[in-house]
């Protein structure tokens, strides 16, 4: 509960503007290995290093939660069907096509 | 993902023979729908999608006695859809492909950590209710250069594994993988404040590393 709180305070901290204060480096660093990190293919220990890093900064922690958002966007992103009239349209083209040639 | 490996090829049979006939049909009742739905992701309009897919099937019902049968036929279908889009875009001659670093999707200001469009607390089904959404999502896939949108198509969309990816693309794993990230942060990019055209804030790094 404790902790559930001070990860809320740091929420707040980051969007009322507090500076990232690490460097570029380590941002790129932990960046580098994100889409692993929520794919679930790092080590135990990598995943410990980088959720303590997630816990000490809010804009990495809100950074991987957007990156996160943007892969179950992709994965429920609505697919476009095709009629039945096309699909049969499209048949008869290469039945011809291939014939023809 | 649908696959149909229980196709019955003859050796000796050219794809103009009545059982090919047969095989086509059944290969493109099974996997037409398949195909339009990966074809219309790449190329983000109907009509390009449709010839994409006739193009494919045509290779397919020619180039059948080649299948080997070690591969599912949806791999083998992703793969020969991927290569004629490939030709496709050399003869329309578009811009040439980029390289997406690492560094360019470290954010520089406060606004650029989270999506512009708040979704926290929605399913994705919820999430994608919201046309502005949905169409800065299309929008920012439609802008990846196309190495970057075919392995996120197959591997996020399609639900392909990295391994198949790999096979489809003639990438190895690590490849794969590293394409996949790349592509992911730069949809994420496009959807925050850089890519929306928020005001931003100033971000400070420093120096120290």
């Amino acid at each position: 509960m404790a902790q559930r709180s001070a990860s809320k305070r740091k929420r707040q901290a980051s969007t009322t503007g507090q500076p990232h204060t690490h460097g570029k480096s380590r941002c790129l660093r932990i960046l580098r290995q994100l889409s692993a990190y929520i794919d679930d293919e790092l080590s135990t220990n990598i995943c410990q290093e980088i959720r303590q890093h997630l816990g000490a900064c809010p804009n990495c922690e809100t950074f991987v939660m957007s990156l996160r958002q943007i892969v179950s966007l992709c994965r429920q992103s609505p697919a476009p069907a095709l009629s039945t009239a096309d699909r049969a349209l499209m048949r008869e083209k290469i039945l011809k096509t291939a014939s023809s040639r | 993902m649908s696959a149909s490996p229980t196709i019955r090829r003859s050796p000796a049979s050219s794809s103009r023979d009545p059982q090919s006939a047969k095989n086509f049909d059944r290969l493109y009742k099974d996997h037409v729908d398949l195909i339009y739905r990966f074809a219309h992701r790449l190329c983000g309009e109907p009509e390009a999608a449709k010839d994409l897919v006739q193009e494919t099937f045509l290779n397919a019902y020619r180039g059948f006695d080649r299948f080997r049968g070690d591969a599912q036929i949806s791999t083998w279908l992703y793969t020969i859809a991927s290569r004629a889009c490939r030709r496709m875009r050399r003869r329309r001659k578009g811009a040439p492909e980029r390289e997406l670093s690492l560094e360019e999707f470290i954010p520089t200001s406060d606004g650029e950590f989270r999506l512009q469009i708040p979704i926290d607390g929605l399913s994705p089904e919820e999430a994608l209710q919201n046309k502005e959404l949905r169409h800065a999502l299309d929008a920012a896939i439609d802008q990846l250069p196309k190495k970057y949108k075919m392995v996120l198509v197959l591997r996020d969309m399609e639900g392909v594994s990295a391994k198949e990816v790999g096979t489809i693309m003639g990438l190895n794993e690590r490849a794969v993988k590293s394409r996949l990230h790349r592509a992911r942060l730069f949809v994420r990019r496009q959807l925050s404040a850089r890519g929306l055209g928020e005001p931003l804030t100033d971000h400070h790094h420093d120096s120290r590393g």
